[in-house]
């Protein structure tokens, strides 16, 4: 029956073309809005991490001014950052399966045979493990070995995008870069790869460009590496050198441990409160216990990536879906009342309420689905005009509206099921209108 | 084929009552012609939508084909409409926007019937009332007469026992008048019963059997002499007179 | 006209009157916010920054080989760079306002961290900030060129003398002028006020304090320094070229970090949510609007079909056609009430769920007047051609049956 319905929606569209094509550019316009704002909700609301998420934790110290919390809007939080002595601390914990200490710098690298413009390159101090822990893929090479944290060895992993500046995308494995003085040996070379958002570094922007260069942390000491996100102090010190900088309560790191079992997690986190407890001994610390350790999700809420601006707009987007959903309600209604004496024939010659209600139904859904496509397309386009507009010089803009074919089914879908809920009304009331009353005179 | 004892039927309002039937009684055997007549809103528009399980009814017992219907659900009474009965309406009633073919076609689905099966009725209903060179046309590129050959083509693809007829030439002129009248003839010969409700006169005498409603009650109960053919029929060319019915 | 039949009349066929109504409920709620967020972002975005941000491009200049005169470099350029043909003057300067990169810092009244207290945006820079950044001076002047001073290595400490803005005097100093006052950072070194910025924004357009700017005269330390270069209006895109090509042929032994930016680019980047948020509100404003004009047309259009027998036979007992056109206006005009008058609540709920929820500023009542105006006029707009439609129907209707 149901492709005899279909046959019957689409004699029904061509009796009333207008107001077919109305309801199908009133839903197509609401799944258009939704699908550009519910894109960029679900960039930023996406976890990069995916179930691997789960267990890995950023733990969060409160190391901040006992006068003032570190966050006003809500006072219990702990800031997102660690100071270096706390980062240290955290790394030096036996618990977990894996664990990295990490910040973003930068500097002029040069290469030695001068085969390369010397230019800057955002690089990120970390250690061996951010490579496993994070899933990161390397294109040639690998991450340096465990060694070469402690010495530290002067090893580099380039991203993609680097290697090609550098090295015209070659496999350079082997070869070196000069930076700040001493030559660096490339060991790896990674993948395309950019996480979004950039949850282990939210708090210098979670869609902020990727590192081009990855070093062991230990070099940042020794060079006198300054972060180059953010730093943030609250402690009136005298700091004089990079030293007085390290020992200083400024907050610019972030730990990351990788934790199996809920056994670690807790045993983790009273490793982190003990730490805390007997900081407060030598004077640290002189805020009440408040201490943290987010999962990748729990982090990314902690930290806002989903923007007030985000939901507000979503709710939007959905409020002007139910108008226009309301919209095609009345003109299905409209619509179907206006071809009630149709239905009364059809109840005459023995159609069954119920398959009056499935035709109508069917028709609703195939306005639907019409309506789905032609959004999905405008949605495209909308996005694409968007990205055009503001990628001009907004490389952020870009990065928070990609698009996928996932969201499109999920737009398809959606405009299906509100055009079947929109249908539902109509096509009831049609069911049981009386068929007598319509058969004598049309 | 059907039987109907005591049927009431109330038209209410906030304000009036209406008994469009009391206690209405009438039985139609099987390959009976029978014509209904009686004056505007005498009750045998009601009768017809009671007896073609358009409507539901206050009181009273109604077999049809042996089965009773009074309690039956809107399913069950829209799968009996389908099968047994077949409806011919003054202005035919034709789905606009479907051709000749899918006119036809409609009860079949309803039937649930294999594409084999839809086909061989559809073009032997054709056969009979004579439009098989127009099954691609649409209504409205038909003549009137033509509709209503195509409706009565939709009454009988189904098979059905019982054919409910409500002023079926009321909007036709008399030449096509007398060739639907013909048509109807020539179907209850095959078998079919047919019930033909009408308030004219000259048309009813062409039935087997007359019975006239007047306030919702049969008054007259006069079985007709058989017979066939017969000239001076007359239709209706405007439907004013009955406007409201 | 009588509205109580049309009244019972519309009774009797709820369920079209009470769908558009709640269209239009909806439509309120959302135009009305909409109107009001967009109009906040607008009135945001549009705040002048005190600089001639137009014309003003800037860029990092890296060294990195040991030893390299950082200081004889930065001269040499700027001297360069200010005789430069469409430049009115260049400046280095540790970061740029309207960046979103910045760097700030506490400052109080009186030593030992007492008195009044603000954060300052604070920037490195040289006796040509004020030109080159094309800020006012409101009291005082810019600095000598003998203010200038280099500390090879960060360290905790004031060049003597700043210029503030207006912002930050008014935070520190109130009402009582600034010029010649002095203020201390957190471990009492001082720092005397020579001059007063009418106004500047700094570097984070989203910070409650943007206008809160000191500018020290003192070059940054470790190598590395923004140039920040005004030009002469409609010169910046031909002087940017030229800069670039002049500075790396003047020492190619250092890195000049491209692309260059326009601080009109940053300012847009800045501001890029706001407007993104903007331009998203007043399309969805402007849809929603033709939606439900469409909707109501629709339905009008629609009533007036299955009406036509009723229409004609109000025209054959008399009715005139602008009775008929009143008679359908008024209809629409009274679901369009019962609609906005919802939609008032909706608006007013949705409004201060908003508030509650998303730190957005609470719903302006003369929005929701506006917006109830509008709706009104947009359902009579809506509803004139399927009125005039209906006026057109012929009292002969009433007698036809097919």
């Amino acid at each position: 029956m149901f492709s005899y319905y279909l046959r019957l929606a689409l004699a029904s569209f061509r009796r009333n073309p207008g107001l077919t094509a109305l309801m199908i550019f009133a839903i197509a316009l609401g799944i258009a809005v939704c699908m550009v704002t519910l894109t960029s909700y679900r960039a930023a609301a996406h976890n990069p991490a995916g179930e691997r998420g789960a267990v890995l934790f950023a733990p969060s110290v409160d190391s901040w001014d006992p006068e003032n919390s570190y966050d006003k809007d809500n006072k219990s939080l702990a800031p997102d950052l660690l100071t270096y002595r706390d980062a240290k601390a955290l790394y030096a914990s036996d618990i977990p399966d894996r664990k990295l200490i990490t910040y973003r710098t930068g500097d002029i690298y040069t290469r030695p045979d001068k085969g390369m413009d010397p230019h800057y390159i955002p690089t990120r101090m970390t250690s061996r493990d951010f490579f496993g822990m994070f899933d990161v893929p390397f294109l040639y090479g690998g991450p340096w070995d465990g060694k070469a944290d402690e010495g530290p060895e002067p090893v580099i992993v380039l991203s993609k995008e680097e290697n090609k500046k550098a090295f015209g995308g070659e496999n350079s494995v082997g070869k070196t870069l000069n930076w700040k003085g001493r030559e660096f040996r490339i060991v790896g070379v990674l993948d395309a790869w950019e996480p979004m958002p950039k949850f282990f570094d939210v708090s210098n922007g979670a869609f902020h460009e990727m590192e081009g260069a990855y070093v062991p942390f230990a070099w940042g000491p020794i060079l006198e590496l300054g972060s180059h996100g953010n730093t943030n102090c609250w402690k009136t010190e005298t700091i004089n050198n990079f030293q007085d900088f390290l020992n200083s309560e400024c907050i610019w790191f972030a730990a990351w441990v990788e934790l199996r079992t809920s056994e670690k997690q807790r045993a983790y986190k009273a490793y982190m409160d003990n730490y805390v407890l007997d900081q407060k001994k030598h004077g640290r610390f002189p805020r009440p216990l408040n201490n943290y350790l987010y999962d990748v999700d729990g982090w990314l809420k902690r930290n806002k990536v989903v923007e007030d601006d985000n939901k507000a707009m979503l709710t939007l987007a959905f409020a002007f879906l139910a108008v226009c959903l309301v919209n095609t309600v009345g003109l299905l209604l409209a619509k179907f009342l206006n071809a009630a004496p149709i239905a009364g024939v059809r109840r005459a010659l023995g159609a069954s309420r119920r398959d009056i209600f499935w035709q109508h139904l069917t028709e609703s859904g195939v306005v639907a689905l019409a309506g789905g496509v032609v959004g999905g397309i405008l949605g495209v386009l909308g996005i694409w005009a968007l990205r055009a507009w503001y990628g001009r010089f907004v490389d952020e803009a870009a990065r928070v509206l990609p698009f996928d074919g996932k969201n499109f089914l999920i737009v398809i879908a959606i405009a299906v099921t509100a055009g079947l809920l929109a249908g539902l009304y109509p096509a009831w009331r049609i069911g049981r209108a009386a068929p007598a009353s319509y058969l004598k005179v049309q | 084929m059907l039987s109907m004892t005591n049927v009431s039927k109330v038209f209410r309002t906030d304000l009036i009552e209406t008994h469009a039937l009391r206690n209405f009684s009438l039985e139609v055997k099987a390959g009976e012609f029978l014509a209904v007549t009686g004056p505007s809103g005498s009750g045998k528009t009601t009768f017809l939508n009671i007896a073609g399980l358009l409507e539901p009814y206050e009181s009273g017992s109604y077999k049809l084909d042996g089965v009773e219907v009074t309690d039956l659900s809107d399913d069950a009474r829209s799968k009996l409409r389908n099968e047994k009965i077949g409806f011919i309406f003054q202005s035919f009633n034709l789905m606009p926007d479907l051709n000749v073919y899918d006119n036809i076609d409609v009860p079949l689905r309803y039937r649930r019937m294999k594409a084999a099966e839809r086909d061989k009725r559809i073009t032997n209903a054709l056969e009979i009332v004579g439009l098989a060179a127009r099954m691609k046309h649409i209504p409205a590129q038909l003549s009137g007469g033509q509709q209503q050959r195509v409706a009565i083509a939709r009454a009988i693809a189904g098979d059905p026992k019982l054919i409910m007829a409500d002023e079926p030439t009321g909007n036709l002129d008399s030449l096509m008048a007398r060739q639907v009248m013909d048509l109807l003839e020539k179907i209850n010969e095959m078998g079919t019963t047919i019930i033909m409700v009408t308030h004219d006169p000259e048309l009813a005498r062409r039935a087997h059997r007359n019975v006239q409603v007047v306030d919702g009650q049969i008054t007259d109960f006069k079985p007709y002499e058989p017979r066939t053919g017969g000239e001076g029929m007359r239709g209706h060319g405007a439907a004013v007179a009955n406007a409201g019915a | 006209m009588e509205i109580r039949p049309i009244l019972s009349a519309l009774m009797r066929n709820r369920a079209g009157a009470i769908l558009v109504a709640l269209q239009i409920a909806i439509t309120l709620a959302i135009v009305v916010n909409a109107v009001y967020v967009t109009q906040q972002r607008l009135v945001h975005i549009g705040r002048p920054s005190g600089m001639d941000d137009q014309n003003i491009f800037s860029f990092w200049v890296n060294t990195y080989e040991k030893d390299y005169d950082y200081l004889g470099m930065v001269n040499a350029d700027m001297a360069l760079l200010r005789q430069m043909p469409g430049v009115i003057d260049a400046t280095p300067m540790s970061q740029m306002p309207l960046s979103g990169s910045g760097s700030s810092t506490q400052f109080y009244t009186q030593p030992d961290k007492k008195g009044e207290k603000s954060p300052a945006n604070y920037y490195l820079t040289d006796d040509h900030a004020v030109q080159s950044l094309g800020v006012k001076l409101s009291a005082g002047k810019t600095f000598n060129a003998s203010d200038v001073e280099y500390k090879p290595t960060q360290e905790q400490s004031w060049a003597p003398v700043a210029i503030i803005s207006t912002g930050l005097a008014k935070a520190l100093f109130k009402d009582e002028p600034a010029l010649g006052k002095t203020f201390y950072d957190d471990i009492g070194n001082p720092i005397r006020v020579v001059g007063v910025i009418e106004h500047m924004q700094g570097s984070w357009v989203g910070w409650d304090k943007v206008d809160r700017v000191m500018l020290t005269p003192r070059l940054n330390p470790g190598g590395s320094t923004m140039y920040a270069i005004r030009t002469r209006p409609g010169e910046i895109d031909r002087v940017m070229a030229d800069v670039e090509v002049a500075l790396r042929k003047r020492d190619p032994n250092r890195v000049i970090a491209t692309p260059i930016k326009k601080m009109s680019d940053m300012k847009l980047q800045s501001y890029a949510g706001d407007s993104l948020m903007a331009v998203t509100l007043s399309t969805v404003t402007g849809l929603v609007l033709v939606f439900s004009a469409l909707g109501i047309f629709g339905l009008a259009t629609f009533n007036v079909n299955t009406r036509t027998r009723q229409i004609g036979t109000r025209r054959a007992v008399g009715a005139r056609k602008r009775d008929i056109v009143r008679y359908f206006m008024t209809e629409n005009w009274l679901i369009t009430s019962i609609g906005v008058l919802v939609g008032c609540c909706l608006a007013l709920g949705a409004g201060f769920w908003l508030s509650t929820q998303y730190q957005l500023p609470r719903l302006d009542l003369y929005y929701l007047i506006g917006g109830v105006l509008g709706l009104w006029v947009v359902g009579q707009l809506a509803a004139w051609q399927p009125s005039r439609k209906a006026a057109k129907v012929s009292p002969a209707m009433a007698t036809r049956t097919v």
